[in-house]
Protein backbone atom coordinates (compact mmCIF):
# COMPACT_ATOMS: atom_id res chain seq x y z
CA UNK A 1 0.00 0.00 0.00
CA UNK A 2 1.08 3.00 -0.82
CA UNK A 3 2.37 6.30 1.78
CA UNK A 4 -0.97 7.97 1.30
CA UNK A 5 -2.82 5.26 1.25
CA UNK A 6 -2.46 3.72 4.24
CA UNK A 7 -1.93 7.26 5.65
CA UNK A 8 -6.01 8.00 4.89
CA UNK A 9 -6.78 4.37 5.94
CA UNK A 10 -5.57 4.87 9.65
CA UNK A 11 -7.17 8.70 9.48
CA UNK A 12 -9.91 6.86 8.47
CA UNK A 13 -9.78 3.97 11.01
CA UNK A 14 -9.65 6.18 13.79
CA UNK A 15 -12.54 8.37 12.91
CA UNK A 16 -15.15 8.23 15.51
CA UNK A 17 -17.76 9.44 12.79
CA UNK A 18 -16.73 6.38 10.10
CA UNK A 19 -17.00 4.22 13.41
CA UNK A 20 -20.53 5.23 14.49
CA UNK A 21 -21.34 5.17 10.45
CA UNK A 22 -19.79 1.57 10.19
CA UNK A 23 -22.13 0.11 12.78
CA UNK A 24 -25.64 2.34 11.47
CA UNK A 25 -24.72 0.51 7.93
CA UNK A 26 -23.52 -2.99 9.37
CA UNK A 27 -25.28 -3.51 12.52
CA UNK A 28 -28.29 -1.24 12.93
CA UNK A 29 -29.80 -1.57 8.90
CA UNK A 30 -29.71 -5.57 8.97
CA UNK A 31 -31.57 -5.03 12.42
CA UNK A 32 -34.05 -2.60 11.66
CA UNK A 33 -34.98 -4.76 8.54
CA UNK A 34 -35.53 -7.89 10.29
CA UNK A 35 -37.43 -6.18 13.18
CA UNK A 36 -39.96 -4.61 10.18
CA UNK A 37 -40.13 -7.62 8.67
CA UNK A 38 -40.79 -9.73 11.58
CA UNK A 39 -43.96 -7.23 12.83
CA UNK A 40 -44.95 -7.56 9.10
CA UNK A 41 -45.48 -11.77 9.14
CA UNK A 42 -46.29 -11.00 12.89
CA UNK A 43 -50.33 -12.67 13.05
CA UNK A 44 -50.82 -9.49 15.02
CA UNK A 45 -53.66 -6.83 13.49
CA UNK A 46 -52.30 -3.93 15.11
CA UNK A 47 -51.63 -0.47 13.58
CA UNK A 48 -47.95 -1.43 13.25
CA UNK A 49 -48.48 -4.24 11.46
CA UNK A 50 -50.43 -2.77 8.90
CA UNK A 51 -48.46 -0.04 8.59
CA UNK A 52 -45.32 -2.73 7.89
CA UNK A 53 -46.99 -4.89 5.16
CA UNK A 54 -47.42 -2.79 2.62
CA UNK A 55 -43.50 -1.72 2.30
CA UNK A 56 -42.87 -4.81 1.61
CA UNK A 57 -42.71 -6.53 -2.01
CA UNK A 58 -42.49 -9.94 -2.72
CA UNK A 59 -42.07 -12.91 0.19
CA UNK A 60 -39.32 -14.37 2.99
CA UNK A 61 -35.94 -13.77 1.70
CA UNK A 62 -36.60 -11.29 -0.78
CA UNK A 63 -38.61 -9.18 0.28
CA UNK A 64 -36.29 -9.27 3.66
CA UNK A 65 -33.27 -8.40 1.64
CA UNK A 66 -35.60 -5.57 -0.59
CA UNK A 67 -36.55 -3.78 2.22
CA UNK A 68 -32.87 -4.15 3.44
CA UNK A 69 -32.16 -2.48 -0.12
CA UNK A 70 -34.72 0.03 0.19
CA UNK A 71 -33.44 1.44 3.76
CA UNK A 72 -29.52 0.87 2.43
CA UNK A 73 -30.52 2.78 -0.60
CA UNK A 74 -30.88 6.05 1.88
CA UNK A 75 -28.73 4.86 4.84
CA UNK A 76 -25.57 4.98 2.28
CA UNK A 77 -25.93 8.25 0.29
CA UNK A 78 -25.92 9.70 4.02
CA UNK A 79 -23.51 7.78 5.60
CA UNK A 80 -20.87 8.12 2.80
CA UNK A 81 -21.84 11.48 2.15
CA UNK A 82 -20.73 12.59 5.32
CA UNK A 83 -17.58 10.31 5.92
CA UNK A 84 -16.66 11.58 2.41
CA UNK A 85 -17.49 15.34 2.98
CA UNK A 86 -15.38 15.07 6.55
CA UNK A 87 -12.26 13.26 4.94
CA UNK A 88 -11.83 15.95 2.32
CA UNK A 89 -13.44 18.74 4.18
CA UNK A 90 -11.32 18.78 7.31
CA UNK A 91 -8.20 19.65 6.11
CA UNK A 92 -10.03 22.98 5.06
CA UNK A 93 -11.91 23.16 8.23
CA UNK A 94 -8.22 22.37 10.54
CA UNK A 95 -6.19 24.02 7.81
CA UNK A 96 -3.82 20.59 7.35
CA UNK A 97 -4.59 21.23 3.40
CA UNK A 98 -1.59 23.25 3.32
CA UNK A 99 0.89 20.41 4.99
CA UNK A 100 -0.44 18.47 2.19
CA UNK A 101 1.22 20.63 -0.53
CA UNK A 102 4.46 20.99 -1.78
CA UNK A 103 5.40 17.16 -0.99
CA UNK A 104 6.96 14.14 -3.24
CA UNK A 105 2.73 13.00 -2.91
CA UNK A 106 1.29 15.36 -5.33
CA UNK A 107 -2.54 16.74 -4.24
CA UNK A 108 -3.89 14.76 -6.82
CA UNK A 109 -2.33 11.49 -5.18
CA UNK A 110 -3.85 12.54 -1.57
CA UNK A 111 -7.09 13.32 -2.82
CA UNK A 112 -7.10 9.82 -4.97
CA UNK A 113 -6.05 8.15 -1.76
CA UNK A 114 -9.06 9.94 0.21
CA UNK A 115 -11.38 8.70 -2.32
CA UNK A 116 -10.52 4.85 -2.67
CA UNK A 117 -10.00 4.66 1.04
CA UNK A 118 -13.87 5.58 1.34
CA UNK A 119 -15.10 3.20 -1.40
CA UNK A 120 -13.44 0.51 0.15
CA UNK A 121 -14.69 1.23 3.20
CA UNK A 122 -18.30 1.87 2.05
CA UNK A 123 -18.84 -0.80 -0.30
CA UNK A 124 -16.99 -3.37 2.47
CA UNK A 125 -19.54 -1.89 4.90
CA UNK A 126 -22.78 -3.34 2.26
CA UNK A 127 -21.35 -6.54 1.63
CA UNK A 128 -20.70 -7.00 5.72
CA UNK A 129 -24.03 -5.81 6.25
CA UNK A 130 -25.17 -8.12 4.04
CA UNK A 131 -23.60 -11.43 5.89
CA UNK A 132 -25.07 -9.74 9.16
CA UNK A 133 -28.27 -9.96 7.51
CA UNK A 134 -28.49 -13.60 7.12
CA UNK A 135 -28.35 -14.80 10.54
CA UNK A 136 -30.83 -11.23 11.12
CA UNK A 137 -33.32 -13.39 8.07
CA UNK A 138 -32.56 -17.12 9.81
CA UNK A 139 -33.55 -15.47 13.36
CA UNK A 140 -36.85 -14.40 11.97
CA UNK A 141 -37.60 -17.37 10.74
CA UNK A 142 -37.71 -16.80 7.11
CA UNK A 143 -35.41 -20.79 6.70
CA UNK A 144 -32.57 -21.53 4.53
CA UNK A 145 -31.56 -18.85 1.53
CA UNK A 146 -33.70 -19.73 -1.49
CA UNK A 147 -33.14 -18.74 -5.37
CA UNK A 148 -34.70 -15.23 -4.36
CA UNK A 149 -32.17 -14.77 -1.62
CA UNK A 150 -29.38 -14.82 -4.53
CA UNK A 151 -31.18 -12.08 -6.50
CA UNK A 152 -32.13 -9.75 -3.79
CA UNK A 153 -28.56 -9.93 -2.61
CA UNK A 154 -27.12 -8.99 -6.28
CA UNK A 155 -29.67 -6.08 -5.89
CA UNK A 156 -28.57 -5.06 -2.36
CA UNK A 157 -25.21 -5.36 -3.39
CA UNK A 158 -25.61 -3.14 -6.76
CA UNK A 159 -27.64 -0.05 -4.49
CA UNK A 160 -24.90 -0.31 -1.87
CA UNK A 161 -22.54 0.46 -4.62
CA UNK A 162 -24.45 3.16 -6.68
CA UNK A 163 -24.87 4.80 -4.18
CA UNK A 164 -21.66 4.77 -3.02
CA UNK A 165 -20.40 5.98 -5.98
CA UNK A 166 -23.27 9.14 -6.25
CA UNK A 167 -21.53 9.86 -2.79
CA UNK A 168 -18.54 10.98 -4.64
CA UNK A 169 -19.19 15.04 -6.30
CA UNK A 170 -19.23 15.64 -2.30
CA UNK A 171 -15.75 15.28 -2.72
CA UNK A 172 -15.74 18.22 -4.82
CA UNK A 173 -17.99 20.00 -2.66
CA UNK A 174 -16.01 19.74 0.01
CA UNK A 175 -13.34 21.34 -2.05
CA UNK A 176 -14.43 24.41 -3.66
CA UNK A 177 -16.47 25.64 -0.60
CA UNK A 178 -13.98 24.69 1.81
CA UNK A 179 -14.92 22.56 4.26
CA UNK A 180 -17.30 19.45 5.62
CA UNK A 181 -20.18 21.63 6.65
CA UNK A 182 -20.38 22.74 3.02
CA UNK A 183 -20.68 18.91 2.11
CA UNK A 184 -22.84 17.63 4.13
CA UNK A 185 -25.32 20.76 3.68
CA UNK A 186 -25.67 19.68 -0.03
CA UNK A 187 -25.97 16.37 1.19
CA UNK A 188 -29.17 17.48 2.89
CA UNK A 189 -30.21 19.32 -0.22
CA UNK A 190 -29.84 16.63 -2.90
CA UNK A 191 -32.35 14.05 -0.29
CA UNK A 192 -34.67 16.96 -0.39
CA UNK A 193 -34.26 17.53 -4.16
CA UNK A 194 -34.44 13.71 -4.85
CA UNK A 195 -37.92 13.54 -2.83
CA UNK A 196 -39.35 16.25 -4.88
CA UNK A 197 -37.95 14.58 -7.58
CA UNK A 198 -39.49 11.81 -7.02
CA UNK A 199 -42.33 12.90 -5.89
CA UNK A 200 -43.15 14.54 -9.43
CA UNK A 201 -42.80 11.35 -10.92
CA UNK A 202 -39.19 12.16 -12.85
CA UNK A 203 -37.09 10.07 -10.38
CA UNK A 204 -35.97 7.38 -12.48
CA UNK A 205 -34.25 9.51 -14.57
CA UNK A 206 -32.82 11.36 -11.67
CA UNK A 207 -29.38 9.56 -10.35
CA UNK A 208 -29.93 10.20 -6.79
CA UNK A 209 -33.31 8.47 -6.90
CA UNK A 210 -33.13 5.50 -9.51
CA UNK A 211 -31.26 3.24 -6.98
CA UNK A 212 -33.67 4.01 -4.70
CA UNK A 213 -36.77 3.17 -6.87
CA UNK A 214 -35.49 0.07 -7.94
CA UNK A 215 -34.66 -1.06 -4.29
CA UNK A 216 -38.82 -0.66 -3.82
CA UNK A 217 -39.14 2.85 -2.47
CA UNK A 218 -41.93 3.78 -4.82
CA UNK A 219 -43.79 0.37 -4.84
CA UNK A 220 -43.16 -2.73 -7.18
CA UNK A 221 -44.22 -1.24 -10.35
CA UNK A 222 -41.73 1.55 -10.09
CA UNK A 223 -39.40 -0.65 -9.50
CA UNK A 224 -39.87 -2.73 -12.43
CA UNK A 225 -39.98 0.46 -14.33
CA UNK A 226 -36.33 1.39 -13.33
CA UNK A 227 -34.09 0.73 -16.48
CA UNK A 228 -30.27 -0.62 -17.08
CA UNK A 229 -29.22 2.94 -18.15
CA UNK A 230 -31.17 4.86 -15.46
CA UNK A 231 -29.31 3.17 -12.71
CA UNK A 232 -26.20 3.56 -14.69
CA UNK A 233 -26.17 7.22 -14.11
CA UNK A 234 -24.22 6.98 -11.16
CA UNK A 235 -21.31 5.54 -12.83
CA UNK A 236 -20.65 8.83 -14.77
CA UNK A 237 -22.22 11.18 -12.02
CA UNK A 238 -19.64 9.45 -9.56
CA UNK A 239 -16.32 9.25 -11.68
CA UNK A 240 -17.06 12.95 -12.93
CA UNK A 241 -17.11 14.07 -9.60
CA UNK A 242 -14.30 12.29 -8.63
CA UNK A 243 -12.07 13.29 -11.77
CA UNK A 244 -13.58 16.60 -10.61
CA UNK A 245 -12.15 17.09 -7.05
CA UNK A 246 -8.62 15.51 -8.37
CA UNK A 247 -8.41 18.13 -10.89
CA UNK A 248 -8.92 20.75 -8.56
CA UNK A 249 -6.44 19.34 -5.43
CA UNK A 250 -3.96 19.10 -8.40
CA UNK A 251 -4.43 22.54 -9.97
CA UNK A 252 -6.12 24.92 -8.18
CA UNK A 253 -5.05 27.15 -4.97
CA UNK A 254 -6.37 25.36 -2.27
CA UNK A 255 -4.61 27.49 0.99
CA UNK B 1 28.63 29.12 7.61
CA UNK B 2 26.84 29.41 3.93
CA UNK B 3 27.63 26.35 1.42
CA UNK B 4 29.82 28.11 -1.82
CA UNK B 5 30.55 27.07 -4.86
CA UNK B 6 34.07 27.95 -6.24
CA UNK B 7 33.43 30.96 -9.64
CA UNK B 8 36.07 32.20 -12.14
CA UNK B 9 38.83 33.90 -10.90
CA UNK B 10 38.72 32.21 -7.58
CA UNK B 11 35.85 33.75 -5.72
CA UNK B 12 33.04 31.67 -4.14
CA UNK B 13 29.76 32.26 -4.60
CA UNK B 14 26.65 30.90 -2.32
CA UNK B 15 24.50 28.04 -3.94
CA UNK B 16 21.06 29.61 -4.24
CA UNK B 17 18.26 27.65 -3.21
CA UNK B 18 15.50 29.77 -3.90
CA UNK B 19 14.82 32.61 -5.62
CA UNK B 20 12.00 35.01 -6.48
CA UNK B 21 12.38 37.86 -8.78
CA UNK B 22 10.16 40.67 -9.23
CA UNK B 23 7.18 38.29 -7.68
CA UNK B 24 3.50 39.75 -7.03
CA UNK B 25 0.43 38.94 -5.45
CA UNK B 26 -2.92 40.42 -5.23
CA UNK B 27 -6.09 38.89 -3.67
CA UNK B 28 -8.99 41.25 -4.81
CA UNK B 29 -7.91 44.47 -4.65
CA UNK B 30 -5.73 43.61 -1.60
CA UNK B 31 -2.15 43.97 -2.61
CA UNK B 32 -0.70 41.56 -0.61
CA UNK B 33 3.37 41.20 -2.41
CA UNK B 34 4.27 43.98 -5.27
CA UNK B 35 7.09 43.11 -6.75
CA UNK B 36 9.69 40.52 -4.07
CA UNK B 37 13.19 40.17 -5.31
CA UNK B 38 14.75 37.45 -2.56
CA UNK B 39 17.47 34.65 -2.40
CA UNK B 40 17.99 32.01 0.04
CA UNK B 41 21.33 30.27 -0.16
CA UNK B 42 22.45 26.82 1.14
CA UNK B 43 23.56 26.61 4.60
CA UNK B 44 22.27 29.94 6.04
CA UNK B 45 19.66 30.63 7.80
CA UNK B 46 17.41 33.79 6.23
CA UNK B 47 15.05 35.72 8.20
CA UNK B 48 11.57 37.69 6.93
CA UNK B 49 10.82 39.78 9.57
CA UNK B 50 7.28 42.32 9.35
CA UNK B 51 4.15 42.98 10.78
CA UNK B 52 1.09 41.51 10.54
CA UNK B 53 -0.06 41.65 7.11
CA UNK B 54 3.81 42.69 5.14
CA UNK B 55 3.10 39.16 3.38
CA UNK B 56 5.71 36.78 4.92
CA UNK B 57 3.46 33.91 4.67
CA UNK B 58 2.15 34.95 1.16
CA UNK B 59 6.05 35.30 -0.04
CA UNK B 60 6.76 31.94 1.69
CA UNK B 61 3.22 29.99 -0.14
CA UNK B 62 4.48 31.04 -3.72
CA UNK B 63 7.91 30.02 -2.99
CA UNK B 64 6.07 26.52 -2.27
CA UNK B 65 4.13 26.63 -5.70
CA UNK B 66 1.22 26.74 -2.89
CA UNK B 67 0.12 30.11 -4.60
CA UNK B 68 0.82 31.41 -8.37
CA UNK B 69 1.80 34.61 -8.61
CA UNK B 70 0.52 37.45 -10.79
CA UNK B 71 4.01 38.91 -12.02
CA UNK B 72 7.54 37.89 -11.95
CA UNK B 73 8.75 34.26 -11.26
CA UNK B 74 9.81 32.28 -8.32
CA UNK B 75 12.72 29.24 -8.62
CA UNK B 76 13.91 26.54 -6.24
CA UNK B 77 17.01 24.81 -6.73
CA UNK B 78 17.33 21.27 -4.61
CA UNK B 79 20.25 20.74 -6.48
CA UNK B 80 19.36 19.49 -9.76
CA UNK B 81 18.61 23.14 -11.00
CA UNK B 82 16.27 25.78 -10.73
CA UNK B 83 12.69 25.07 -11.06
CA UNK B 84 9.16 26.89 -10.95
CA UNK B 85 7.66 25.41 -7.56
CA UNK B 86 4.03 25.80 -9.67
CA UNK B 87 4.22 22.23 -10.99
CA UNK B 88 8.06 21.23 -10.01
CA UNK B 89 8.56 17.14 -10.10
CA UNK B 90 7.95 15.18 -6.83
CA UNK B 91 11.88 14.62 -6.92
CA UNK B 92 12.16 18.12 -5.94
CA UNK B 93 9.71 18.33 -2.74
CA UNK B 94 11.61 15.42 -1.61
CA UNK B 95 14.28 18.07 -0.58
CA UNK B 96 11.88 20.35 0.91
CA UNK B 97 10.42 20.57 4.07
CA UNK B 98 7.71 23.59 5.04
CA UNK B 99 5.64 24.24 8.09
CA UNK B 100 3.21 27.33 7.38
CA UNK B 101 0.83 28.25 9.71
CA UNK B 102 -0.94 25.02 10.77
CA UNK B 103 1.17 21.86 11.59
CA UNK B 104 0.73 18.98 9.74
CA UNK B 105 -1.19 17.00 13.12
CA UNK B 106 -4.69 15.17 13.35
CA UNK B 107 -6.17 14.31 16.89
CA UNK B 108 -6.53 10.82 16.03
CA UNK B 109 -2.80 10.20 15.45
CA UNK B 110 -0.22 9.47 18.06
CA UNK B 111 2.75 11.83 17.77
CA UNK B 112 4.99 8.69 16.44
CA UNK B 113 2.06 8.36 13.61
CA UNK B 114 2.17 12.08 12.69
CA UNK B 115 5.39 12.44 12.03
CA UNK B 116 6.13 8.98 10.09
CA UNK B 117 3.14 10.08 7.60
CA UNK B 118 4.73 13.32 7.32
CA UNK B 119 7.66 10.91 6.34
CA UNK B 120 6.12 8.90 3.98
CA UNK B 121 4.36 11.62 2.50
CA UNK B 122 8.06 12.85 2.09
CA UNK B 123 8.74 9.89 -0.24
CA UNK B 124 10.82 8.18 2.83
CA UNK B 125 10.31 3.84 2.79
CA UNK B 126 8.82 2.23 5.78
CA UNK B 127 12.32 1.57 7.16
CA UNK B 128 13.41 4.73 6.80
CA UNK B 129 10.56 6.45 7.97
CA UNK B 130 10.78 4.81 11.00
CA UNK B 131 14.24 5.64 11.89
CA UNK B 132 14.17 9.42 10.56
CA UNK B 133 10.91 9.75 13.46
CA UNK B 134 12.88 8.38 15.70
CA UNK B 135 15.66 10.73 15.21
CA UNK B 136 13.81 13.82 14.83
CA UNK B 137 11.50 12.86 17.85
CA UNK B 138 14.77 12.71 20.13
CA UNK B 139 16.29 15.34 18.25
CA UNK B 140 13.09 18.40 18.95
CA UNK B 141 12.92 16.52 22.58
CA UNK B 142 9.50 15.26 21.53
CA UNK B 143 10.04 11.05 22.83
CA UNK B 144 7.90 11.80 26.00
CA UNK B 145 5.03 12.55 24.10
CA UNK B 146 5.45 9.82 21.19
CA UNK B 147 2.77 7.56 21.52
CA UNK B 148 0.23 10.42 22.84
CA UNK B 149 -2.73 11.48 20.28
CA UNK B 150 -2.04 14.50 19.05
CA UNK B 151 -5.71 15.82 20.76
CA UNK B 152 -3.81 15.72 23.81
CA UNK B 153 -0.94 17.90 23.30
CA UNK B 154 -0.49 21.66 24.04
CA UNK B 155 -0.90 24.02 21.42
CA UNK B 156 3.23 24.53 21.60
CA UNK B 157 4.29 20.75 21.61
CA UNK B 158 1.52 20.66 18.26
CA UNK B 159 3.97 23.57 16.60
CA UNK B 160 6.69 21.23 18.18
CA UNK B 161 5.31 18.01 16.16
CA UNK B 162 4.87 20.04 13.00
CA UNK B 163 8.50 21.16 12.72
CA UNK B 164 9.56 17.42 12.99
CA UNK B 165 7.28 16.80 10.27
CA UNK B 166 8.80 19.52 8.49
CA UNK B 167 12.62 17.90 9.06
CA UNK B 168 11.70 14.79 9.20
CA UNK B 169 13.18 13.96 5.72
CA UNK B 170 16.87 16.13 6.37
CA UNK B 171 15.46 18.64 3.59
CA UNK B 172 18.10 20.95 1.98
CA UNK B 173 15.64 23.68 1.76
CA UNK B 174 13.29 24.33 5.13
CA UNK B 175 10.54 27.04 4.90
CA UNK B 176 9.42 28.02 8.15
CA UNK B 177 6.77 30.65 9.07
CA UNK B 178 6.81 31.25 12.53
CA UNK B 179 8.25 28.32 13.84
CA UNK B 180 8.82 29.57 17.45
CA UNK B 181 4.64 30.61 17.59
CA UNK B 182 3.18 28.72 20.97
CA UNK B 183 6.87 27.42 22.28
CA UNK B 184 8.14 28.22 25.37
CA UNK B 185 11.42 29.47 26.05
CA UNK B 186 12.83 25.84 26.13
CA UNK B 187 11.52 25.12 23.00
CA UNK B 188 12.48 28.24 21.40
CA UNK B 189 15.83 27.59 22.11
CA UNK B 190 15.51 23.93 21.22
CA UNK B 191 14.25 25.10 17.56
CA UNK B 192 16.37 28.09 17.30
CA UNK B 193 19.75 25.55 17.79
CA UNK B 194 17.98 22.84 15.39
CA UNK B 195 17.76 25.67 13.12
CA UNK B 196 21.91 26.72 13.54
CA UNK B 197 22.60 23.25 13.10
CA UNK B 198 20.62 22.93 10.03
CA UNK B 199 22.21 25.61 8.44
CA UNK B 200 25.72 24.34 9.51
CA UNK B 201 24.66 20.95 7.41
CA UNK B 202 23.97 22.57 4.53
CA UNK B 203 19.74 23.34 4.82
CA UNK B 204 18.60 26.42 3.41
CA UNK B 205 16.31 28.32 6.27
CA UNK B 206 14.00 30.43 5.07
CA UNK B 207 12.12 31.84 8.48
CA UNK B 208 9.60 34.42 9.21
CA UNK B 209 8.80 35.66 12.55
CA UNK B 210 7.90 38.78 14.29
CA UNK B 211 10.76 38.23 17.02
CA UNK B 212 13.71 40.55 16.54
CA UNK B 213 15.79 39.39 19.26
CA UNK B 214 15.24 35.82 18.17
CA UNK B 215 16.02 36.05 14.75
CA UNK B 216 19.36 38.12 15.83
CA UNK B 217 20.44 34.78 17.44
CA UNK B 218 19.95 32.46 14.54
CA UNK B 219 19.43 34.34 11.27
CA UNK B 220 22.97 35.30 8.40
CA UNK B 221 20.89 37.60 7.08
CA UNK B 222 17.79 39.57 8.30
CA UNK B 223 15.13 40.92 5.14
CA UNK B 224 12.49 43.23 6.52
CA UNK B 225 9.03 42.82 4.64
CA UNK B 226 6.25 45.45 4.98
CA UNK B 227 2.95 46.49 2.99
CA UNK B 228 4.89 43.38 0.26
CA UNK B 229 7.91 45.25 -0.43
CA UNK B 230 11.35 44.72 0.45
CA UNK B 231 12.61 47.55 2.79
CA UNK B 232 15.59 46.17 3.16
CA UNK B 233 17.90 44.05 5.47
CA UNK B 234 19.00 44.26 8.97
CA UNK B 235 22.53 43.11 10.15
CA UNK B 236 21.65 40.27 12.81
CA UNK B 237 25.05 41.37 14.49
CA UNK B 238 23.93 45.21 14.68
CA UNK B 239 22.67 46.95 17.45
CA UNK B 240 18.97 47.78 18.56
CA UNK B 241 17.76 45.65 15.54
CA UNK B 242 14.35 46.60 16.89
CA UNK B 243 15.22 50.62 16.51
CA UNK B 244 16.52 50.21 13.16
CA UNK B 245 13.27 47.88 11.81
CA UNK B 246 10.97 50.45 13.03
CA UNK B 247 12.66 53.42 11.83
CA UNK B 248 12.53 51.46 8.13
CA UNK B 249 8.65 50.58 8.82
CA UNK B 250 8.17 53.95 9.86
CA UNK B 251 10.27 55.81 6.47
CA UNK B 252 8.23 53.44 4.46
CA UNK B 253 5.16 54.89 5.81
CA UNK B 254 5.80 58.58 5.38
CA UNK B 255 6.74 57.88 1.80
CA UNK B 256 3.50 56.59 1.12
CA UNK B 257 1.92 59.78 1.04
CA UNK B 258 -1.50 59.62 2.60
CA UNK B 259 -1.39 56.45 3.20
CA UNK B 260 -3.01 55.46 6.70
CA UNK B 261 -0.36 53.59 9.01
CA UNK B 262 -1.29 49.72 9.53
CA UNK B 263 -3.56 49.55 13.23
CA UNK B 264 -0.62 47.55 15.16
CA UNK B 265 1.95 50.66 14.00
CA UNK B 266 0.21 53.21 16.51
CA UNK B 267 -0.43 50.63 19.63
CA UNK B 268 0.60 52.11 22.59
CA UNK B 269 3.85 49.90 22.40
CA UNK B 270 5.01 51.66 18.94
CA UNK B 271 8.66 52.51 19.55
CA UNK B 272 7.13 56.45 17.76
CA UNK B 273 5.22 56.79 20.65
CA UNK B 274 7.45 55.29 23.01
CA UNK B 275 10.74 57.05 22.02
Amino acid sequence: MNAALSIEALKLYRAPAARVATAVLVLVLPAVSAAMVAVARSDSDSPLVAKARPMLIGTGWDAYLGMLAEIVSVATLLAVGIVLSWVVGREFTEGTVGALLALPTSPRQVLRAKLVVTLIWALGCGLVATLVAIPGGLAIGLGAPDAGALRATGRLLVVSGLMTLLALPLAWVSTVLRGYLSGISTLLGIVVITQIVTAAGAGGWFPYAAPSLWAGMGGADAAAAITPVQLLLAVPVGLAGAWAAMHRWQTAELV
Amino acid sequence: MSAAVVAGGGRTEPVVRLATSGVARSFGTEQALAGVDLDLHAGEVHALVGLNGAGKTTLMRLALGMLHPDAGTVRVDVGDGPVDPVGAPSATWGHVGHLIETPFTYPELTVRETVRSAARLRGLDRTAADAATTRVLAELALDHWAERRARTLSLGNRQRVGLACAVVHDPKVLVLDEPSNALDPAGVVRVRRWLADAADRGAAVLVSSHHLDEMARVAHRITVLHRGRVLGTLDPAGADLERQFFDMVYEEEDAVDGAPAPAHTTTPTSPRSAA
